[in-house]
């Protein structure tokens, strides 16, 4: 008797197919919302009610978490944070692409992938709130929206990855 | 005429939550499905080992940017129902830079990491943690880096104005380029990783010819016009169309939304404008107002009013000829804006709709201090 396979990871989607759909995702925003997609705005809020959590007074008294209120969460980004989750995790079971693990190259030890990832997100949360987006609110809406500072940010992003990538290759080296 | 949530100041209802969790749905199923639940891949743009993050980010900015310009160009959206982020040089160069490097460094940025812990990646978790972090870090230091954050603030721009060249010519430079950018990517990816399986494919073939036909067909739709020769009839074009004009509603928005680009200017003489103007608004008679604005040429939003259209239209179509290219007549003037904006919604012929009676009441709070 033949034992059905049951593990086997289905090949990503045409990347021009994704992106298509991705923009028409984007457009639905535009239409409905009246705003792009975000995610580290959401993020955001999520630091915010973590602070306010620990330090209630001192979070109240912040310039920046201060004006998002004692009730940082209730925010349309936080949402949408939640369905890109969700929206994720469909995919990538339907696909059989689930697994447990820190992805990095064969030949680099977890915790310093630990450290990468830790790093980048210290720098990217940070600027991101500089910056007032991310790559999904800045690059890709404000782009789509032809905004001249969101093309702006865009473009730097791309330079300070492209000149810093060398000094952290050795994370994917097999 | 498409109403958002945001035109309607409604982004923080139930309604609006509800809609942006299936947005962001649909946004993280196809982060997902574009393989961007792995660092690794999206890394790979980085050592041009594979380039998807390119090819999926360029596509998705294409569609969107040339669906809403079809969109907005038949007049189904207007942009005054749009979020528009500022322009602030200083913080986007700098912010940008600083985020290229984390992204590069930790091999995701947020959106597709929440996508990534979905598809059980610990590095995904680790991440976000760090974000929040950083997050956190700049609301602490915020006193130190405040004045970055607003350094070279121009309001809202965009890029074809900045560069002075029609919309329709920047759309189809700009697509061009991205298609240009898709074949050297597959191009690269075929030289460096032997993959690049779309390079000469007739699916990227059709695809290109697609976005290139439909980037030119924006131009039979918005008549570029640019140049000497233009201005004269780009005035008359854009007095024609009524593109010199800002609706009341759309400019009560942009005050309500704290616009700091939007340089609002009442033109009757300073008794007047003591005894009632909108707030927010500077005065300044015409024979100063050339000088008044000059640092203003083309950044940002200049609009005008006086109490009716005249004397503003005459200043616009001047300061036009001036190389102004961002100066706005308040359609209907002062006594527009008050019939418009101002008047109760139990004063009116028609009745309003609950959403727009809300907003009524909004605007009369904020611009009347009642």
């Amino acid at each position: 008797m033949d034992i059905p396979r049951i593990s086997k990871r289905r090949p990503y989607m045409n990347p021009y197919v994704a992106g298509i759909m991705l923009g028409v995702t984007l457009l639905a925003s535009f239409l409905t919302l009246g705003a792009g997609l975000g995610a580290s705005g959401g993020l955001a809020r999520v630091a915010a009610y973590l602070e306010s959590r620990i330090a209630p007074a001192h979070t109240a008294a912040t310039v920046y978490f201060g004006k998002w209120g004692p009730q940082p969460l209730r925010y349309y980004l936080v949402f949408m944070l939640g369905g890109i989750f969700l929206g994720g995790a469909i995919s990538a079971i339907s696909s059989r692409r689930f697994s447990l693990r820190v992805e990095r190259g064969h030949a680099c030890a977890a915790p310093r992938r630990i450290f990468f990832a830790f790093a980048g997100g210290v720098l990217a949360g940070w600027a991101s709130r500089l910056a007032q987006g991310c790559t999904s609110g800045q690059a890709l809406t404000g782009g789509a929206l032809l905004l001249t500072g969101s093309l702006v940010f865009m473009a730097c992003v791309f330079a300070g990855g492209y000149a810093a990538a060398r000094f952290v290759r050795s994370q994917w080296y097999d | 005429m498409i109403e958002t949530c945001f035109g309607i100041g409604a982004l923080d209802s139930t309604y609006a939550f509800a809609v942006a969790a299936v947005i962001g749905g649909f946004f993280g199923f196809f982060l997902e499905q574009a393989g961007f639940g792995s660092s690794r891949k999206l890394a790979g743009i980085f050592y041009f080992r594979d380039m998807t993050v390119l090819k999926v980010m360029f596509t998705a900015l294409l569609t969107a940017m040339l669906g809403l310009s079809y969109l907005t160009a038949f007049g189904w959206v207007k942009a005054e129902s749009l979020y528009l982020l500022p322009t602030v040089y200083g913080a986007q160069v700098v912010g940008g830079l600083v985020f290229g490097i984390g992204f590069v460094m930790g091999g995701w940025c947020p959106g597709t990491a929440a996508a990534g812990l979905a598809a059980g990646k610990i590095d995904a978790l680790i991440f976000l943690a760090g974000a929040v972090a950083g997050s956190i870090l700049f609301n602490e230091m915020f006193g130190f880096v405040a004045p970055l954050y607003s350094l070279g603030g121009r309001g809202v721009q965009f890029v074809y104005a900045t560069l002075g060249m029609p919309k329709s010519v920047f759309v189809f430079a700009f697509t061009a380029a991205a298609v240009i950018c898709f074949w050297c990517a597959e191009y690269v990816e075929r030289k460096i990783s032997g993959r690049g399986k779309y390079l000469f494919s007739p699916f990227l073939t059709v695809f290109s010819l697609c976005l290139l036909l439909l980037a030119w067909g924006l131009s039979l739709i918005i008549p570029p016009v640019s140049g000497e020769a233009g201005i004269e009839s780009g005035i008359m074009a854009d007095v024609d169309s009524g593109k010199d004009h800002v609706e009341p509603e759309e400019l009560a928005a942009r005050l309500m939304a704290g616009d700091k680009g939007l340089v609002l200017v009442d033109i009757r003489p300073a008794s007047e404008y003591r005894a009632f103007h909108i707030c927010g608004a500077v005065s300044m008679e015409m024979p100063r107002l050339a000088a008044y604005l000059a640092p203003h040429k083309n950044r940002g939003t200049i609009v005008l009013y006086s109490n009716g259209m005249t004397h503003p239209a005459q200043a616009r179509d001047s300061l036009a000829r001036m190389g102004y290219r961002n100066v706005y007549i308040l359609t209907d003037g002062l006594n527009g804006f008050i019939a418009r904006c101002l008047k109760p919604a139990s004063l009116r012929d028609e009745p309003l709709t609950p959403e727009q009676a809300a907003r009524v009441a909004a605007w009369r709070r904020r611009f009347l201090e009642l």
